[in-house]
């Protein structure tokens, strides 16, 4: 038997439960006599925290005020926070010269510079831009940073860096404007759009180094006063260390993970071992071994400074767990990619480079980010061997003079920055992730 | 199933050279030997159509004439090289002989365009204009060139399979491999890459075809092999082996796909 329909079945409202605010609270808060109760339960509990936390943080707080007295004078059950904001440069920045900090905020505008275009469309040369910022960038902020009399290494890194700002800078204006690159936009300057390979590669090389001989010339008559790491801390330490460590890491990380699945067994054992190793001792164990065991292994004569020695263990740490995520992004890489790039007759760097790590990469950014966010957490752990991180500026505050005994206001503090910091970080990271998922599907 | 092609045989661009030897080649997975003292010769032009039942071998073989596979015994000769330990030769052979996949393989983070460019700009060295070039000729000889700009993702199988091919053609290679290049497809793609494989065979490019299309292999073939259990056991012109296959295990295979 045939079944014909004659007509289309016109689309009719849903019910009421998909499409009210009451029909929504219906199905989900009150569908059930129990669930109703434990609803208003639920709900008096958030009620009483939150107006406790508000009474306490906000009514009842103290904004402005020269001393904890001053702040027990205007109310006994609110929060202090007048002692948090006296403090705030020193919860920023540490023991900074007051005068210098202008250093520290360039060097972070001068990040943003460098890596804004990342994000933007129509720019072009990503690649480019990655690389620099992570090779260059640390010599021109450690520079601005510590300052001081520039070796002749120092030198030529931070004339590297600045012309690689620069590039930068000009291939991002000439992309928003023109969508061009870099290249192609200084070759249209003298005309040389058209002309042969050959004659581009000399026009770009001689760019190259006279923008490199200028730079030289202007940054040698900088003189910047040296400012030792014992001063640095705050939120700006613990940035360094955790901004540090994540961008060494990460190439180690896949140095690692490479040889963990290497076909020579002496490769593959080192670095399985030194992973394995790393992994199951805990960071706060590595820092004290980097700091107290480093130094008898080092030649006569031959001091690290403790902010060196704490980096170079948190890169040693976090690199084994980015090898972990930098394997598992392989792992999801199907074997036919492999043999796809064979057959094109790539050899194993090539494979990588250009079809396996550009894949397994993407696959891995919530694994980086959540590395990320762990590693900024767990870098207040440097307090505890004496460096003057944001943990333990947020805790002097109670010894200081005119703030003694302010220990809440502080850590909730501490927190809250934390909080906004790791929050978005992590919700960029989801975003990201589902804008390359549909990059992927579509 | 079959897909008869419109044309009729090809006629026939093998010379006396010749280009793929193999002698007494033996492979074992494990202690599972997978190919037994396999002898063939494959002339320059030749176009050979390879088929079987499912685990004789059949990609296992294609897959060690270029090297993604290793062979423990016996010998591979392909166009003068001899397939050993050498990694030079490996990345050499690689480049003159081309293959195509049941599942495609193309780099689904890359559009098509730089899937074409890939290998000859980073392999062959090739200037990226003229890359270009080479790519829009062949992307124009599997009929899709208003695809360059899209990503693998974005199109169809059949699609996918024929810029598969073009990848490989990009690479100029003297010899292409296809293993079962048609079997992951719907039956209405299946026609649009053999198709493009016909042309590809009117042009005298030496190809081993590992495939079930049978009617595709009376068009093509200059002989078709048929393979069981790790062996070669028939090996013969398409007309003969079709009408009346020698062997009791290819007349079995015969009378289940046809
Ligand atoms: N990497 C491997 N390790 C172990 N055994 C393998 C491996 N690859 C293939 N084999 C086995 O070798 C035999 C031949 O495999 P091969 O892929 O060459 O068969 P085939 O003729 O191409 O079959 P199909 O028509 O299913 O593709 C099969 O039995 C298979 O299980
Ligand atoms: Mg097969």
């Amino acid at each position: 038997m045939a079944i014909v329909t004659g007509q289309k079945t016109p689309d009719r409202i849903p019910p009421v439960s998909e499409r009210s605010i009451i029909g929504w609270m219906h199905k989900n808060l009150c569908s059930s006599v129990f669930n109703s109760i434990l609803t208003i339960v639920m709900l008096y509990i958030i009620y009483l925290t939150l107006s406790g936390v508000y009474i306490w943080g906000f009514a009842d707080a103290t904004f402005v005020a020269d001393n904890r007295r001053e702040c027990f004078d205007n109310s006994l059950e609110g929060a202090c926070w007048a002692g948090v904001l006296a403090w705030t440069d020193n919860i920023m920045y540490g023991r900074f010269p007051r005068e210098e900090i202008w250093r520290i905020n360039l060097g972070g505008l001068l990040l943003v510079l460098w890596m804004a275009p990342l994000w933007m469309a129509r720019v072009k040369g990503k690649i480019f831009i990655g690389i620099t910022v992570v090779m260059l960038y640390p010599f021109l902020a450690g520079y601005l940073f510590s300052g001081g009399d520039k070796g002749w290494f120092m030198q030529i890194m931070v004339t590297g860096a600045i012309v690689a700002l620069i590039a930068n800078v000009v291939n991002m204006i000439a992309g928003l404007t023109k969508e061009q690159s870099l290249v192609q936009f200084l070759l249209g300057l003298v005309g040389q759009s058209n002309a042969s390979d050959k004659a581009q590669r000399n026009t770009i090389l001689g760019f190259l180094a006279a923008a490199l001989v200028a730079v030289f010339i202007w940054q040698s008559s900088w003189n910047m006063v040296e400012v030792g790491w014992t001063k640095w801390g705050g939120l700006f330490l613990t940035l360094v260390i955790s901004g540090v460590g994540i961008a060494a890491s990460m190439p180690l990380g896949i140095v690692l993970a490479l040889g963990r699945r290497s076909k020579l067994a002496v490769v593959k054992v080192l670095s399985t071992s030194f992973i394995e190793v790393f992994r199951s001792v805990p960071l706060i164990t590595v820092l004290f071994m980097a700091t107290t065991m480093f130094p008898l292994f080092m030649p006569d004569g031959f001091v690290l400074n403790k902010l060196v020695q704490v980096i170079i263990a948190v890169i040693l740490f976090n690199a084994c767990y980015m090898a972990e995520n930098v394997r598992a992004g392989l792992q999801a890489i199907p074997k036919g990619q492999f043999e796809g790039a064979h057959t094109i007759g790539l050899g194993y760097w090539g494979t990588m480079g250009l079809i396996v790590m550009p894949q397994a990469l993407k696959h891995m950014i919530p694994n980086i980010v959540g590395n990320f966010i762990g590693l900024l957490k767990d870098t207040t752990l440097v307090s505890i061997i004496g460096l003057f991180d944001i943990l333990t500026m947020l805790r002097s505050i109670s010894k200081d003079v005119p703030w003694i005994g302010l220990h809440k206001e502080p850590l909730v503090y501490g927190a809250i920055l934390f909080f906004i910091i790791c929050f978005s970080m992590s919700k960029y990271s989801r975003h990201l992730e589902a804008k390359l998922s549909t990059d992927n599907k579509s | 199933m079959t897909s008869e092609t419109s044309q009729g045989q090809l006629s026939s661009a093998a010379s006396s050279e010749v280009i793929i030897e193999i002698t007494k080649m033996n492979k074992w997975y494990g202690s599972f030997h997978v190919l037994k003292d396999i002898n063939l010769t494959v002339h320059k032009g030749e176009r050979i159509v390879i088929c079987g039942p499912s685990g004789s071998g059949k990609s296992t073989l294609i897959r060690c004439v270029n090297a993604l596979e290793e062979h423990q015994e016996g010998e591979i000769n392909v166009d003068g090289i001899i397939l050993g330990k050498n990694l030079k030769n490996l990345d050499h052979i690689r480049t003159e002989v081309g293959m195509v996949f049941q599942n495609f393989n193309l780099f689904p983070h890359l559009t098509i365009l730089e899937n074409l460019t890939l290998g000859p700009i980073w392999v062959r060295k090739i200037g990226k204009a003229e890359a270009i070039e080479t790519a829009m000729y062949y992307l124009e000889k599997v009929k899709i060139p208003e695809q360059a700009d899209k990503f693998p993702g974005q199109m169809s199988g059949g699609q996918q399979q024929r810029v598969a091919i073009a990848r490989s053609l990009c690479m100029s290679p003297k010899i292409m491999l296809f293993d079962e290049p048609t079997s992951a497809l719907d039956p209405e793609m299946i026609k649009e890459v053999l198709d493009v494989m016909v042309d590809l065979a009117d042009t005298g490019m030496t190809m081993i075809v590992v495939t079930h299309e049978m009617g595709f292999a009376r068009t093509i073939a200059d002989e078709v092999i048929f393979m069981d259990e790790g062996d070669i056991v028939e090996r013969n012109k398409p007309e003969a082996f079709f009408s009346n296959p020698e062997h009791e295990r290819t007349q079995k295979f015969l009378s289940q796909i046809l």
